[in-house]
Parts: structure tokens; sequence; C-alpha cells
């Protein structure tokens, strides 16, 4: 009884701030005028009639997170690097079980049928999130997060020993990691590596040619458009977090062989 | 006119459903429970994001809070005590 009318009492009070909320929509909705600083990034994200000032995606949030603000992602990559690190870290020195699992451990068949449907359709939607990134909404970082979320059902479904079984383990996670994040160290510095070769003045992070820089990547390949460091950035992106995001709960999930204490 | 009143009506309930699920998740003593409540007041956020016009948000918001962060306390929940104690 108690609960119930606290539980009024909340709704009594949120329903009084959803009507202010109404009364003052206006200004919590997006609305349609745009600031100035909102339009320059509009009109600059796909214009082929500015090649100075372009980056050639149609997703300007995709732009603005890797090229416009790029060394900010960079930075959130080390960040999330170093977690997994330090999540790794507290893990060191643990052995871990390592059985052959069986038809009987996990949930019920129905289940595991749905999960083996259902597994590949979302590693898809990830790899599409992931990989389409400079096009439609989303990119490396929501591919990587949505792609993570198959071995996590994976472990629950069938039992914490599976994925190491089928050749997931996480040395292989590690080494996918690391790749991942080399590709984005390479792709960075990528120009700025062949205006060292050619002789011409070029920049770190550089993506379409600027003023003073006449250096661009390929930014489409027979009419479909790669937006330049784009198409890399979200595809190492995706492998350094979905391998990160596995790693981490292969190392939570797995038992441990022997309690130290 | 009519579409942003459905907009404005579908975003305060959201909201409201949202702050109920929260409010669950706080009063409940079984720890499982309360993730799942999270994880519902998660999904009615990501339906507020998609409503404020930030696809981009939703689609990191929707795998991270309903999915791994569900997960990785149920995990740490497995490792500890299931029933918060007095």
């Amino acid at each position: 009884m108690k609960r119930v009318v606290s539980l009024a009492v909340l709704v009594t009070i949120v329903l009084g701030m959803s009507l202010l909320l109404a009364l003052s929509g206006q200004s919590f909705y997006p609305s349609e005028n745009l600031r100035w600083l909102a339009i320059v990034y509009l009109n600059t994200t796909y214009n082929p009639y500015l090649p100075d000032f372009t980056v050639r995606s149609p997703e300007s949030v995709t732009a603005i997170v890797w090229d416009y603000r790029g060394l900010d992602t960079l930075y959130e990559t080390t960040v999330f690097y170093l977690a997994i690190i330090a999540g790794l870290a507290l893990g060191r020195g643990v052995k871990r079980l390592n059985q052959k699992p069986t038809d009987e451990s996990g949930l019920s068949p129905i289940v595991k049928t749905v999960t083996k449907i259902t597994g590949p359709m979302i590693l898809a939607v990830a790899a599409s999130i992931g990989l389409h990134g400079h096009l439609t909404p989303g990119g490396g970082f929501q591919g990587g997060a949505t792609a993570a979320v198959v071995p996590v059902v994976f472990i629950v479904v069938f039992s914490s020993f599976y994925l190491l079984w089928k050749g997931v383990s996480s040395q292989r996670m590690l080494t996918l990691r690391s790749a991942g994040l080399i590709g984005i160290g390479l792709t960075s510095i990528s120009l700025f590596l062949a205006g060292l070769l050619l002789g011409l003045p070029s920049y770190v992070f550089q993506n379409i040619a600027k003023a003073g820089s006449p250096l661009s990547m390929p930014y489409d390949v027979h009419g479909a458009l790669l937006s330049g460091t784009l198409w890399w950035f979200n595809l190492f992106e995706f492998l350094a977090v979905s391998s990160g995001f596995t790693l981490a709960f292969i190392i939570l999930m797995t038992p441990e062989a022997e309690e130290k204490w | 006119m009519s579409l942003d009143l459905l907009i404005y009506a579908v975003g305060a309930v959201a909201s409201l459903m949202s702050v109920v699920a929260v409010y669950l998740a706080l009063v409940e003593r079984d720890l499982v429970k309360a993730v799942i409540y999270s994880a519902i007041q998660s999904v009615f956020y990501s339906l507020l994001f998609y409503l404020f016009m930030s696809p981009d948000i939703v689609l990191v918001y929707l795998p991270v809070a309903g999915g791994v962060l569900p997960a990785l306390l149920l995990v740490l929940i497995s490792k500890t005590e299931r029933f918060e104690r007095e």
C-alpha cells in the first residue's frame, strides 16, 4: 500500500512536469531554425562545389566525429583501450577452466535454435551500421557495440566455453583489437606519410584536400562513396570496439579454475 | 500540427514511463529485477533520443544500455549476492 501511494505521488509530479514540457515543448524539441554553426557543417559535409572544405560524406555526424574533430575521437578510442587494459590487468594470473561444452549445458534447444538464427542477423545489422556509417546514422562504435551483443548472448544461451571451443579465444580477440588500433593509427597518418614520400605538404589526420595541401584520400570507388578516411576509421573502430567488448566478457564470464583465497 | 502533437505525446509518455522504471529500479530489493527495470528505462530513453532526432545516439545507446551494461551487471550480481540487505 505504501509503495502504491508513493508511486501515485511520483506519477503526479511527473505528469505535472510533462504538462510543463508540453507547454514549453518548442524549446526542448529540435526546431526548424538552425544555428549558424550547424548551417556551416550541413553546407560543407557533402558539397562538391567547395572542394577545399567538404568531407564528401552525406552523414554529418560521422563527418564531425571522424574529420572535423577526429583527434577527440582518437583519444576517446585510447580511453576505451585503457579501460579494457585495466580489465585485463584485474584478471591477470587467473587460471580459467576449459571444458568441452555438451548438449546439456546452456538453455533449452528452442532458445539455442533461435539464437543460432538471430546471431548472424545481429552481426549483419552491426556490420551494416558500422560500414555504412559515412552514409546513414551509425559508425564504428555503434556497430561494434551492436556486434558485441552476439558473444554475450551466445555465452548466456550455450555455455561459457562455447566461444572458446569455436575459436573465439581472448588471445585472438586481443590480436584483432590491436590490429584495429594499429589500423586507426595508420589511417590517421597515411596522408602525412604520402605527403612525405611525394614531397607535398600534408597534415596528420587529413582527409580531403585542403587549401595548401592538394593530397586527398580516394573518396569514391566507381561512384560508391567511401568518404576518404571515414570508411577506414569506421572499419577499424568496428573491429577494435567489438573485439574489446568480447574480450572483456570472455574474461568476466569464464569460470576460474580454483579460488586463490 | 497533429504529427507534432503526437511526437510530444509519445515523448511525454516515454519520459513518464522512464521515471517510473527508475523509481521501480531504486526501490527493488531483488537486484536482477532492478537491472531489468534499468534496461526498460534505457529503452524509453532511446525512444526519447530518437524523437530528439539523434539516431546516432540511439544506435550506440540501445546496444550499450540495453545489452552490454545489463549483462555486465548480471555477471557482477552472479558473483556477489542477489538480494539487497537492510
